[in-house]
């Protein structure tokens, strides 16, 4: 899904290589790209699922408007992927609702019904 | 049309195929929702927003406030253009409270500043 | 609070113009931009500009914003980057978020160049990862170097839609298919050749009726509309996808304006709520300007001028121009301005039918239902003559603003004119010397040479090329047709990849001769048959 070479923008920029965690699983990405886009080279389409619906969401505008692609970021939920920047050993997580335990989610719907 | 013409007659709510579409993503409102709310009388958009939450989620409306206008203003059976805008305010971005708590702190675009407490 | 003379926001093609222009007549001037990278979208602009050499013509998006921005640190432009401005209140004071503070400026003037949001159409399923707009597309490809996706189909035969569309080609992806509810192509004609010839058919009159997947797009199904834009039973089209990809339309990002309590107003010729400005860019409130798409969505080029006005104009509000400089410094703006709102694609004939050329060519049907003109109208353009000897072939139908082409010929052979709207005249008694510099000078690729003496049996045909891997001389494949298909046997006699071009590459193609008018593209591979 990497592009090695563009016939317009030559050899992309080289950019070392660092780990960081996908739901605890350990993955590859390039230091400073979108978290976002370290997933999507990884394969990984879904960021989050809604708090209503439990739909799942990804990439959407992939310039930090539209809020599709947040996930929870070492700890911190609602953080944009397709704007932060991946640096080493971040953890990164799926949401749901605003969190990353779906049970949570149901359980707080629960008591509000 | 007046802005609030609350006499306006647009008839019962008809349900259509597509009303179960979301129009709304972040507060996963959907087209039905929508038309709806205009039967239970939100003529303006400001309404609906406060009624639905359409358009205050994360995003703030950046992708449906122009799809809720326009089901809106079908739905009273005038164009888009008539339709009084939304408020626009503070904050335009998604941002965290702890940036409120520091409002005014630090008045020098010095980067050394920025880098912690 | 800090005060400026100027306050940008927004480092896209207006802002930095708007910046570079006011910073020059010496105003302290501060752009902010929400991003981590100035220049707005020129970065993921990597196609040749169109327009004249003063709109920076033939030079590629990306490479017009280093020069942007290189301007701007010599003008003394202080950027801030990742700085969101959240709000603009009474008497131009801005808040800003920089990390994790909330700081406050005020500007004697402010410039909002915040640009456009992509305008989202709904239909079952548009909620799912894999459907993104055009933008996140351009962002992901040319930013990011990832795909997109492996195989994705277009919605939107705009500008934006026809030239994502090529990018992802040039990215690698394949496109299964541009869509659009409209019955006509709405972008240039050349951008739609440029694709079709790679093979990607259109559908027009059609719109997407649902995403496919339970967690992520994995297909695509696309249906006819009728005039009153309901889908006609049985036309419904499968694609096997796994992005979709939305390029229906921008509309101004224009809530800072609103919340200073600029007077608004909806019109759809600007795509949405803009401010009700002068012809300088001033909004309602003195000293508060908007420059760019967010006053009205057009190109790129124009809101560069757009933002040079609205920098000069502030200019003089401050006191930094005289009546008199200002007058001269924007009347020659203007000029530049209006030329690239000429033509069939100028705003006032938005949503026009137009039937005939500035020059009275009857306009192709074919190219606005298909992509490609066929081989029948080719003819009646003033760019395509039967010339015996190489000579340049170009199939340029629209009047569209640009005339790269004419000075790219040192021998004469093409003239545009003095309206850079014109069709391109080839001259018939000129000689041409092959060096093939209007095939990479035309921001459309719409430029061939062609030779139907280059052996005795056999024709030549020169075309740009872009993409990767590049064929090499002595190759043998497929010359496909304007349309994309097979056509016949093709043999790469020569690839000329010169600094000069830009990185549109040169193929010579040798074919036999009654080809000559017809080969359009290239394909590695054996023909069947």
């Amino acid at each position: 899904m990497r592009i090695s070479e563009h016939p317009i923008l030559g050899i992309p920029e080289q950019k070392e290589e660092v780990e960081f965690t996908y739901d605890g699983n350990v993955m590859k990405g390039l230091e400073g790209e979108p978290v976002a886009a370290a997933l999507k080279a990884a394969g990984v389409t879904i960021h989050r699922y809604t708090s209503r619906h439990h739909s799942p969401r990804g990439i959407f505008c992939a310039i930090g408007r539209c809020t599709d692609c947040v996930m929870v970021v070492d700890g911190m939920p609602n953080v944009r992927t397709c704007v932060t920047p991946l640096a080493a050993g971040m953890d990164v997580r799926t949401q749901y609702g605003v969190s990353v335990k779906a049970e949570i989610v149901y359980e707080i719907e629960e008591k509000g019904r | 049309m007046k802005k609030n013409d609350r006499s306006r007659e647009i008839g019962s709510f008809q349900p259509l195929p597509d009303d179960d579409r979301l129009i709304c993503r972040c507060e996963e409102i959907s087209k039905g929702e929508i038309r709806r709310a205009v039967h239970d009388g939100m003529f303006t958009l400001t309404e609906i927003r406060r009624y639905l939450r359409t358009g205050m989620g994360l995003c703030q409306g950046q992708t449906c406030a122009k799809l809720i206008r326009d089901i809106v203003a079908k739905e009273l059976g005038i164009s888009a253009g008539e339709l009084e805008h939304t408020a626009a305010r503070a904050p335009m971005r998604p941002i965290e409270m702890r940036a409120f708590a520091n409002e005014g702190k630090g008045g020098e675009l010095d980067e050394k500043q920025f880098g912690g407490k | 609070m800090i005060r400026y003379d100027l306050i940008v926001i927004g480092a896209g093609p207006a802002g930095l113009s708007a910046a570079i222009e006011a910073a020059r007549s010496g105003l302290q001037v501060i752009v902010f931009d929400e991003n981590a990278k100035p220049g707005g979208q020129l970065f993921k602009q990597i196609h040749k500009f169109f327009g004249s050499k003063e709109h920076k013509a033939k030079i590629r998006g990306f490479q017009i914003g280093s020069e942007l921005l290189e301007e701007a640190a010599q003008a003394g432009v202080e950027v801030v980057l990742n700085a969101s401005v959240i709000g603009l209140y009474l008497d131009k004071e801005i808040t800003v978020r920089i990390e994790n503070r909330l700081l406050h400026y005020k500007g004697d003037t402010v410039i909002v160049a915040t640009g456009a949001s992509e305008t989202m159409v709904t239909f079952d399923g548009w909620t799912l990862p894999g459907v993104i707009g055009a933008g996140a597309a351009q962002t992901m490809m040319n930013l990011h170097s990832v795909q997109p996706g492996k195989r994705i189909l277009m919605l939107g035969s705009g500008n934006v839609g026809l030239v994502v569309s090529f990018q992802l080609l040039q990215a690698g992806c394949e496109v299964a298919a541009i869509v659009d509810a409209a019955p006509r192509i709405g972008g240039y004609g050349v951008h739609a050749a440029k694709v079709a010839r790679c093979g990607v058919p259109f559908f027009l009159s059609h719109t997407i009726l649902r995403a496919e997947g339970d967690d992520w797009v994995t297909g695509v199904t696309i249906g006819q509309v009728d005039g009153n834009w309901n889908t006609i039973e049985g036309t419904e089209k499968h694609f096997d996808v796994d992005a979709i990809c939305l390029a229906v339309g921008l509309s101004p990002m224009s809530q800072l304006l609103q919340m200073a309590g600029c007077e608004m107003e909806e019109h759809p010729k600007f795509g949405g709520i803009v401010p009700i400005c002068d012809p300088y860019g001033e909004t309602s409130i003195p000293g508060l300007f908007a420059a760019g798409d967010v006053s009205g969505i057009e190109e790129a080029s124009s809101a560069m001028i757009e933002g040079r006005i609205a920098g000069a104009a502030a200019a003089l509000r401050l006191g930094y121009f005289s009546e008199n400089e200002f007058a001269l410094r924007v009347a020659e703006l203007e000029r530049a301005l209006s030329s690239l709102r000429q033509g069939m694609f100028a705003p006032e004939n938005k949503g026009k039918k137009l039937s005939v050329t500035e020059e009275g060519c009857p306009v192709s049907e074919h190219l606005l239902g298909t992509g490609f003109l066929t081989e029948d109208e080719i003819f009646r353009y003033p760019g395509v003559k039967k010339i015996k000897g190489i000579h340049p072939v170009i199939e340029c139908s629209q009047n569209i603003p640009c005339n790269p082409c004419q000075d790219a010929c040192s021998r004469k052979c093409i003239k545009v004119g003095e309206r850079i709207t014109s069709l391109p005249v080839v001259d018939e008694e000129a000689v041409c010397s092959g060096c093939g510099m209007c095939v990479a000078a035309c921001s459309g690729q719409c430029i061939f040479l062609v030779d139907e003496e280059f052996e005795e049996d056999y024709a030549a045909v020169v075309i740009p090329y872009e993409f990767l891997p590049l064929p090499r001389a002595g190759e043998k494949g497929i010359a496909l047709d304007r349309s994309g298909k097979e056509l016949c046997h093709a043999e790469v006699v020569a690839v000329k990849s010169l600094t000069a071009f830009d990185k549109t590459s040169l193929l010579t193609i040798k074919v036999s001769k009654e080809m000559s008018m017809r080969a359009r593209f290239y394909k590695k591979g054996v023909r069947v048959g």
